[in-house]
């Protein structure tokens, strides 16, 4: 069994804390992605987790065997880089046999694990060629296919599709999940883009200032933040200031409505009160205000509205009956949903 | 959909050739004058390098005294005499094979302390580069005969390795430094080092196969540079060879000259010959396999560049 653990670990560089007493545990053949800013010490975990540095305390787990002091090139671990890592002088077949040759294993194997690997990445036809000579989706595919072909124990995998075009990097992170699927490997995702980590993980480990502010499958993570940071970083907000009037119940300029989220809270608390767009909509007896911007999404139309009330523009994910008619200058009145709204003291 | 077919969409995207990160090409000065200028810098260099040349190699092997040296005598009596006397001196060939020794050996130990050194430095301090390019330079500031005053000094405590020929190795590999280093260095910086570094270990390689496997095959060119730099500087290192009383070829040269001073000469133009032609081979070797390289390289160092700042 192939599972990844880290446990309490902390990580400094002078006086910068990078990681922050960071658990984490990664289930075999699971695919986390550790999503953040920069400076959040996701890349710092990852490289932890590979051997290119070493905790200053806590420990990582493989399988529950003790890594923390096990050098880089001995934890069998598979890695995939931000930056074209290929080695310039070997063709791609020479880059996936790499691996396998530094562990002695023999030339048949090593041949038909190449042609094995190069068909996993659908590479085949390019396996005479030098990085040079491919296109950098080609590149961050055959990196994949070298990194796999050792047969690693886990699947590190840093920012692989930030250094690609918007076409290519949807293309290759579905790529990624099959293969990952397919093999069956253990991995860790690293990645500063929400949309990537929504699409290609199994769970999110939502990070902040080197500690683990939220884990959870996508669908938690997006639809039931457990932190003001977790809501703001993960998909886009609207931000309301509200006062607490009940138990689960706030006051939105006046107008009542439930709030789970602000369970806990002292009555007439000032909160900041946190929406998604499409926790919005229109119809009667809401915020007053008007439409300043129509984008049509296919499915639903993003509307941007100025609320009079507070002289705010919000954004609203609105159903595309609801849209049809609407254009830039009309009055609507918008309603919130408050049963997934994160609050905080405002 | 199909990802085997070349008109893939993961075929397209950021190339890494140099076409999305390179550059834009600098366009050519239109006027005439700034077209002239590097033309005549150009001629000029050219000329301050043939004339001595030129000017040595009739001093060297025509036997046509310079009062009267005139158009009409321009071609008579040149003759490669002097060359066949001062190959066929008994002292020649011992001296240039401990030249060639010596070179050699200066270039394996430059390598051997230099390469691992340099590469640390890139990787781990970093910070520290500008200091070792200033402690690399020093024996350029500092005149050779500084390092013979030292050598001297510690000439009687240490006669059991001052004796010996190859005793000059460890003093070539300080005075070609300067050189070494730079070439050294500006290959490093053309390659993403750590992300090879680090993609070689994550594959299972320890640092000598790392440094053997991946880095120095692509710093060949850095390497081979500085290895003729590094013999070039061997070849022509008089004075401390001369305090030591080693019998290298500078020291040969110079004693030739006064017992012979065309075959000295002759000597000496050959030397330079020699050395430039050394130059032009590997520039030709090197371009080709550069130009191929080039593209892959520059992208992945640009990314990385534009990735810097980011340790987590």
């Amino acid at each position: 069994m192939t599972t990844l653990d880290f446990i309490s670990v902390r990580k400094t560089f002078g006086t910068t804390v990078a990681l922050h007493s960071f658990d984490l545990d990664v289930r075999e053949g699971e695919l986390i992605t550790l999503l953040g800013p920069s400076g959040c010490g996701k890349t710092t975990a990852l490289r932890i987790a590979a051997g290119f540095e070493f905790a200053d305390s806590g420990a990582v787990l493989v399988g529950g065997a003790d890594i923390t002091r096990t050098v880089a090139h001995k934890r069998n671990m598979g890695m995939v880089f931000q930056s074209y890592s290929l080695f310039p002088n070997l063709t791609v077949a020479k880059n996936v046999e790499f691996g396998l040759r530094t562990r002695n294993v023999a030339p048949v194997e090593r041949h038909h694990r190449v042609a094995e690997m190069l068909e996993l990445v659908q590479l085949t036809p390019f396996a005479d060629r030098y990085p040079h000579q491919i296109s950098g989706g080609q590149a961050q595919r055959v990196a994949l296919a070298r990194a796999l072909a050792v047969q690693p124990r886990v699947l590190l995998l840093d920012e692989p599709l930030s250094a690609l075009d918007a076409k290519v990097r949807t293309t290759l992170r579905d790529e990624i999940r099959r293969i990952q699927t397919e093999v069956g490997i253990t991995t860790l995702f690293v990645t500063h883009d929400q949309e990537e980590a929504l699409a290609i993980s199994d769970r999110i480990c939502v990070m902040s200032q080197g500690q683990v502010e939220q884990l959870g499958t996508p669908t938690e993570v997006y639809r039931t933040p457990t932190t003001a940071f977790v809501a703001r970083f993960v998909g886009s907000m609207n931000e309301f200031r509200a006062e607490v009037t009940g138990p689960g119940e706030v006051a939105v300029a006046g107008s009542r409505l439930g709030a789970p989220g602000a369970i806990g809270f002292v009555t007439g608390t000032t909160l900041s009160m946190l929406v998604r767009p499409e926790d919005l909509s229109l119809g009667d007896g809401g915020l007053l205000g008007t439409v300043t911007s129509v984008t049509f999404q296919g499915a639903t139309t993003l509307i941007g509205v100025r609320v009079d009330v507070f002289d705010q523009l919000v954004s609203a994910d609105i159903g595309q009956g609801a849209a049809d008619h609407l254009q830039m200058g009309d009055r609507v009145s918008v309603l919130i949903n408050g049963a997934n709204a994160v609050c905080e003291p405002a | 959909m199909s990802l085997a077919g070349l008109d893939d969409p993961l075929n397209e995207g950021p190339p890494t050739a140099p076409t999305a990160l390179a550059p834009a090409p600098v366009g050519r000065p239109n006027n005439s004058f700034a077209r002239l200028v590097p033309n005549v810098v150009l001629i000029v260099a050219a000329l301050f390098f043939i004339l001595p040349l030129l000017a040595l190699a009739r001093f060297a092997m025509q036997k046509v005294p310079t009062v009267l040296w005139d158009w009409d005598t321009l071609f008579d009596k040149w003759s490669l005499k002097p060359l066949a006397v001062a190959f066929g001196e008994p002292e020649f060939w011992p001296a240039f094979r401990l030249s060639l020794k010596l070179a050699a050996g200066t270039v394996l130990l430059t390598m051997l302390l230099l390469l691992p050194t340099a590469i640390w430095v890139h990787l781990r301090i970093p910070r520290m580069r500008p200091v070792i390019e200033f402690v690399t330079v020093l024996p350029y500031m500092i005149p050779a005969i500084a390092l013979v005053a030292g050598i001297k000094l510690v000439k009687p405590h240490a006669r059991w390795f001052l004796n010996s020929d190859l005793s000059l190795i460890p003093f070539y590999v300080v005075l070609a430094l300067p050189f070494t280093y730079r070439s050294i260095d500006a290959g490093l910086r053309a390659i993403d080092l750590r992300t090879l570094v680090d993609a070689s270990r994550s594959l299972g390689s320890g640092w000598l196969s790392t440094i053997g496997r991946v880095l120095i095959p692509n710093l060949r060119t850095a390497i081979i540079s500085a290895a003729f730099l590094t013999a070039a500087v061997v070849m022509g290192e008089y004075t401390i060879a001369r305090l030591l009383l080693i019998d290298s070829l500078p020291p040969y040269q110079r004693i030739l000259v006064g017992t012979d001073t065309q075959a000295g000469f002759g000597l000496n133009l050959l030397a330079l010959l020699g050395t430039t032609s050394l130059f032009v081979f590997v520039s030709v070797l090197t371009k080709k396999r550069d130009r191929k390289r080039k593209s892959f390289a520059y992208a992945a160092t640009q990314l990385a560049a534009s990735q810097e700042p980011s340790p987590a």
